[in-house]
């Protein structure tokens, strides 16, 4: 059994403490056939967080960066893939970050291969997990805009790309949306939110969301009419996707321009249909996601009314539709977060001076 | 190209030579353009030095074995050696001057028996042909007549080992490296998802909450815009207010001042001499010195005529 080899396209693993090291020793042939081996069974290694974290203290993270200039597209990608499975675990994240292994990693982003490129997507992606992550992707959101605008022409295959792409964006705008707002965000995604893919959908307007909690990012979604385009979105058909609308066009009503414009949308009717439940569809909603992801439609959507209170014919078309509200605050609902909501909501829409 | 060579020195002394069979070498199908120094490597057969010629069993038969060999090749280079020595030697011995005009040397043997001298070697011809091949058949498959004992044996099933018994523990091994494996990746895998999912449920209520935040904080922006607004405003109308009373008081003082201001000014001009009757002034100005200055010319003349008067007296 000396030479034969279960699996052609894995390296033999050394038992024990021993695997990683010898299996990081196996990279350094010359040949590439045998590093992809050695990376394919490192990679089936790395899912046990044991060994993650004698990779990540034995200091073997530094050999992956000679790995990233390897002429073999096949090896730069697996080694990106070994990459994503280590930010599984928060050491690997925190090892990832402490290391200089970022700038290289941004620079495969340009890669000619695009398995290579997704898998960069995908390891920027889980190192986002980590606050600390985002903020160390912050320097890098420039960047990635351009990727988003160069992506505007290709189609297919890049979708999966693209939802990665803009969901690191989404997580790092959380943090500090107004690197993105410099590079002209606001207007890339509006294109976005027509995709015809509803991942695409949901992931711009969850960016959008996050761009919009500062001023200047309301003020741009005024400007470049995406108004329209969300209220489209809350008629769609996933609700994820309009839990997100709902959120943008939350923050957008605080300002005295954004109450304006969706006022002249007519948007409360839909805001109010979006809130309000049949006495079924409460039953229908025993899975947990969709209940989750109805709850934060309903909450957005509740906030959005408050907000359109405050303007005069918002006050006045809210009035007539007291009694709905009213039934939301009351003790029956289960939910403690809807019914404050609600009753912030009937508060001040009866609030006189 | 490397051979080995075999030889063996048999008892008659024959030559024997084998080598390894090797491959033909590649060569191109077309010959490939002479060139000028075909010559070195063509040579005729019949002046090439390396063809054995004349006698045969009368010169030296080389020894063919490895170390008599090198020994060869240093006779071959002592030969030589010997050779330019000798021919070096000659050039220096004295031969037979050349024969005068008109008369020819020639070689006589001067021995008793005389002896026929020619340059033909006697030497006999003998030729020697192979049959053509004959068809001949196949030769039959050589098998060996039977010798010793046919012994035979078979395993039967079941007898070397029970495989359900044996596959056991590789069986094991194999699903539980698997199982290891794919809980590993599945807890991985809900690690994750109830991460994702907990950020998900942080991520709304944070939103939520912020919303809330923001919405108050315009509000409040909102309110203290307005209330700025408003005291601006009343302090316009307050400003304006005291302008307008500043206005009418000091209209109503003006009023009053410029009301006494009139006579008195009057009064003071007419007290400088502004207002005069023209005629009054004129006489005054013209007629009275004039007047006077007639007064005093007739005066002057009356004084004349006095003085005159006064000094005719005598």
């Amino acid at each position: 059994m000396a030479g034969y080899l279960i699996d052609p396209s894995r390296a033999p693993v050394a038992f024990g403490r021993q695997a990683v090291p010898q299996l990081f020793e196996e990279l350094q042939q010359p040949e590439a056939d045998g590093r992809l081996r050695a990376l394919a069974s490192l990679c089936d290694l790395m899912h046990d967080p044991e060994r993650l974290y004698q990779t990540v203290n034995g200091g073997f993270l530094e050999q992956l960066k000679v790995l990233f200039e390897d002429e073999h597209s096949s090896v730069r990608a697996k080694t990106c893939e070994l990459l994503y499975l280590m930010t599984a675990h928060s050491i690997g994240r925190q090892a990832l970050l402490s290391s200089s292994l970022l700038p290289p990693l941004s620079q495969l982003m340009d890669d000619s291969s695009s398995s290579c490129r997704r898998n960069v997507h995908r390891v920027l992606n889980r190192l986002t997990l980590l606050p600390a992550g985002a903020e160390a992707l912050l320097t890098l959101v420039p960047k990635l805009m351009l990727k988003l605008r160069e992506e505007e022409d290709e189609e297919e295959e890049e979708e999966e790309v693209q939802v990665l792409l803009l969901s690191t964006l989404s997580s790092c705008s959380r943090l500090d949306a107004l690197p993105a707002l410099a590079s002209d965000g606001v207007s890339l995604l509006g294109h976005r939110l027509s995709h015809r893919s509803s991942n695409i959908r949901r992931e711009a307007a969850a960016v959008i969301m996050a761009l919009s909690v500062c001023e200047d990012g309301k003020l741009q979604v005024c400007e470049e009419s995406l108004l329209p385009v969300l209220v489209d979105l809350l008629h769609d058909e996933d609700i994820e996707v309009q839990a997100n609308a709902a959120g943008v066009i939350m923050y957008t009503v605080i300002i005295t321009t954004g109450k304006q414009q969706c006022l002249d949308l007519d948007i409360i009717p839909v805001l109010l249909k979006l809130v309000s439940k049949n006495k079924d569809e409460e039953e229908e909603e025993k899975e947990r996601k969709s209940r989750k992801s109805r709850k934060a439609l309903v909450m957005y959507s509740l906030r959005a009314l408050t907000a359109l209170a405050e303007a005069p014919d918002g006050r006045r078309l809210l009035l007539e539709q007291l009694p709905l509200l009213l039934r939301r605050s009351e003790a029956a609902e289960e939910d403690q977060d809807i019914r404050r909501d609600a009753q912030t909501a009937v508060r001040v829409i009866t609030w006189t001076p | 190209m490397a051979f080995v060579s075999q030889s063996q020195r048999t008892p008659n002394e024959s030559y024997t030579f084998a080598s390894r069979p090797r491959p033909v070498g590649n060569r191109s199908k077309y010959r490939e353009p002479p060139s000028e120094q075909t010559h070195s490597n063509y040579g005729n057969i019949m002046y090439d030095r390396r063809v054995v010629r004349g006698n045969t069993y009368a010169q030296l038969i080389l020894p063919t074995t490895a170390q008599p060999e090198l020994e060869a090749q240093r006779q071959q280079e002592s030969r030589r050696r010997a050779i330019a020595r000798k021919r070096a030697r000659e050039q220096f011995r004295p031969s037979t001057p050349a024969a005068l005009q008109g008369r020819k040397h020639i070689d006589v043997q001067t021995e008793l028996y005389l002896e026929e001298l020619s340059d033909t070697i006697v030497a006999s011809d003998v030729e020697c042909q192979t049959d053509a091949f004959l068809d001949k058949p196949a030769t039959p498959l050589f098998i060996p007549a039977k010798s010793g004992k046919d012994v035979e044996t078979q395993i039967e099933e079941g007898e070397l080992f029970d495989f359900d018994k044996e596959v056991q523990p590789v069986l094991e091994v194999l699903v539980g490296k698997t199982i290891e494996q794919s809980l590993v990746e599945v807890m991985e895998e809900e690690e994750l998802a109830c991460l994702r999912a907990q950020q998900r449920a942080f991520e709304e209520l944070r939103n939520n909450e912020l919303a809330e935040v923001l919405r108050l904080q315009e509000q409040e922006r909102r309110h203290s815009e307005e209330k700025r607004r408003r005291i601006a405003q009343q302090k316009e109308v307050l400003k304006k207010e005291k302008e307008t009373a500043e206005k009418i008081a000091a209209r109503a003082y003006t009023q009053q001042y410029l009301a006494d201001l009139l006579p008195a000014v009057v009064t003071s001009l007419r007290s400088h001499g502004f207002f005069y009757d023209p005629v009054e002034k004129d006489i005054e100005n013209n007629f009275f010195p004039w007047l006077m200055a007639e007064v005093n010319n007739s005066l002057e003349k009356r004084y004349a005529a006095r003085e005159l008067l006064d000094s005719k007296e005598i």
